[in-house]
């Protein structure tokens, strides 16, 4: 090309660095999830268990107090490792955390597909990485809501009501049980849903492949248990293995006889499975051969 | 002068597709264009200067290093890609601030470079409006207003002119030029030649992967003038039109289309031909209706460079 003499004007734009480049990502993502009605009803409808819950610890403590005489209810208000089981690992929650997985993971990455965005992502100082990172903080902050902080508060609610320290000494590990099993159920819904939303570009298919893979696990697993009796069917189930590790998290008894690391490698090979979907599928450039 | 874009031998395959080939090139402060066909590479090419593509063969650097996976790099360029890429339901000022606030701004920042990218794609008063109502020029210009905002010192542009009307044409034109004219490296692609010929004098032709030749539009143009012309007259008298230039040397053939009113004259000197077409159209009787040139395009001169 033949040289031309231009005027050079110095550039004058900052060279910024960041130390958390998927941030914004995930403050916008979290903007845009409140502003759809029926994402709002969904999550305070997930918070109504850890309200229950809660309820149930309060009276657990002041029964005496309030003289209920209603037979059995001294057993069901036992604040142990099964109340914390029954809680992280019961149907509602599981559900009402997959309902805010499709009404707000759905189309985190398939809205990107959709309006071509990866590429003007990955054209700024933004890796893949921050990317899924941005995205799954998203996903990690509603769940956290509905697991972590609750399981905390409960543990804290129980030492206020009851006023001593007994219930930490009985069982000293149930906070790392709480934050332990929160984080399992947190990585793998984060995993599932951003890669069911990396498979195409329609959000409302993303969602129903979300809700029906989940729901069609379980069915298959009550299919096949049905007609042979073998446990080791609740292996295809997602909320059935989730069930299980979360007894073994809680030191309970599990609901189905097996082994509960099956379960949890089932879960950690689905998230790996996941990751690599994942990077398969988000590309800045869609190439096609 | 030192390169800004420097490449060496790069290369691109899509399986046995090849995208890009042997690229050798360093590109300067200033506009350059880049020409060629729709399947030439130049998307490709441009995929790979914003590291979205990985280089089969071959390096690639801007300002000396290399692009993919560099952060650094991704600071100082813009991209307005050909496709739209807007999230249709947020308000162009929620889409500029958004994407800003990636670059690493505080709000305070990204409210002011978003203001000012608005304000020179005149889109100030439209910014609260969903991208969803937004014209195409509006949107074109949004984009282009999205690759200069955090003030880039290498700006490439994807087809930034494609389907607008003309107004929005000569719009975009001035404000890509004003770029130019700041000293930043502004890379634009276009497969139709007077487009680029309106933005700059710098040219690199691709076709089919290839560099087909690099340097000054005039060097083009030149191609073209030594090459046959095709142009289309429509007239309600076509036969009276044949025969008024019928007898000039620098007409080589006439050709009568039936289906409409019109004459193809292949021609050696568009110039001429021109100046004795205004001379005659003002003649009463004339009737001339439309002028077309069918090959006055970057195709017509890539035939003729690649000799088909």
């Amino acid at each position: 090309m033949p040289i031309a003499e231009r005027g050079y004007i110095h550039w004058d734009g900052e060279l910024l660095e960041r130390r958390r480049p998927w941030l914004p990502i995930t403050r916008q993502g979290i903007r845009l999830a409140f502003k759809r009605k029926y994402f709002k009803f969904s999550f305070f409808v997930s918070l109504v268990p850890a309200f229950g819950f809660l309820v149930g610890i309060y009276a657990a403590e002041k029964i005496q107090d309030f003289k209920l005489k209603i037979e059995g209810v001294s057993t069901i208000l036992q604040v142990n490792p099964g109340f914390f089981r029954a809680y992280f690992a019961g149907d509602f929650l599981l559900f009402m955390m997959l309902m805010l997985m499709v009404l707000s993971g759905a189309g985190l990455i398939a809205d990107e597909l959709r309006h071509n965005a990866l590429q003007l992502y990955f054209a700024r100082p933004l890796t893949k990485k921050d990317y899924f990172m941005g995205k799954a903080a998203i996903l990690v902050f509603f769940l956290s809501l509905v697991t972590v902080v609750p399981g905390l508060v409960f543990i804290i609610c129980k030492l206020i009501f009851s006023g001593s320290f007994r219930f930490l000494a009985d069982y000293p590990w149930i906070g790392l049980s709480v934050i332990g099993f929160s984080a399992l159920v947190t990585a793998f819904f984060s995993f599932y849903t951003l890669m069911i939303s990396s498979v195409s570009k329609n959000r409302r298919y993303t969602a129903i492949l979300l809700f029906t893979i989940y729901i069609f696990s379980d069915v298959l697993f009550g299919i096949f248990y049905a007609s042979f009796r073998n446990p080791y069917f609740a292996l295809l189930s997602i909320k059935a293995n989730l069930q299980q590790v979360g007894a073994a998290f809680f030191n309970v008894k599990a609901p189905y006889a097996v082994s509960w690391i099956y379960s949890l490698a089932v879960l950690l090979t689905l998230c790996a499975v996941s990751a690599f979907i994942l990077h398969k599928r988000v590309k800045g450039v869609e190439v096609i051969k | 002068m030192s390169a800004v874009i420097a490449t060496s031998k790069l290369s691109k395959w899509y399986g046995n597709v090849l995208g890009l080939s042997d690229v050798t090139i360093s590109i300067e402060p200033g506009i350059t264009g880049l020409l060629g066909p729709n399947g030439a590479g130049k998307s490709t090419f441009f995929n790979l200067l914003t590291g979205q593509l990985k280089p089969s063969i071959g390096s690639l650097t801007i300002f000396g290093e290399p692009v993919r996976n560099n952060s650094r790099a991704f600071r100082r360029i813009g991209l307005c890609p050909e496709q739209d890429a807007f999230y249709e339901e947020l308000s162009g000022w929620e889409f500029l601030t958004n994407l800003l606030r990636l670059q690493g701004y505080g709000p305070s920042e990204v409210a002011a470079k978003a203001e000012k990218a608005l304000g020179i794609v005149e889109l100030l008063a439209d910014k609260g409006r969903v991208v969803r109502s937004y014209s195409h020029g509006m949107r074109q210009r949004l984009k282009f207003a999205q690759a200069i905002a955090h003030d880039p010192q290498v700006v490439i542009l994807d087809e930034p002119l494609n389907g607008l009307d003309p107004l929005g044409k000569r719009k975009l034109i001035r404000l890509i030029k004003d770029f130019g004219r700041e000293g930043r490296t502004v890379l634009v692609s276009s497969h139709v030649l007077p487009e680029i010929e309106a933005l700059t004098a710098d040219i690199v032709l691709l076709h089919h992967g290839k560099i087909l030749a690099v340097g000054g539009i005039q060097n083009i143009r030149d191609l073209i003038d030594t090459h046959p012309h095709i142009i289309a007259v429509r007239s309600s008298a076509p036969r009276a039109l044949a025969a008024h230039f019928v007898g000039e040397e620098y007409v080589l053939n006439v050709h009568f289309e039936n289906s409409r009113d019109s004459v193809l004259f292949e021609t050696t000197n568009r110039d001429r031909f021109f100046e004795r077409l205004t001379r005659y159209a003002a003649e009463p009787a004339a009737a001339v209706e439309e002028v077309t040139s069918p090959d006055d395009n970057l195709q017509a001169v890539f035939d003729y460079l690649v000799g088909t």
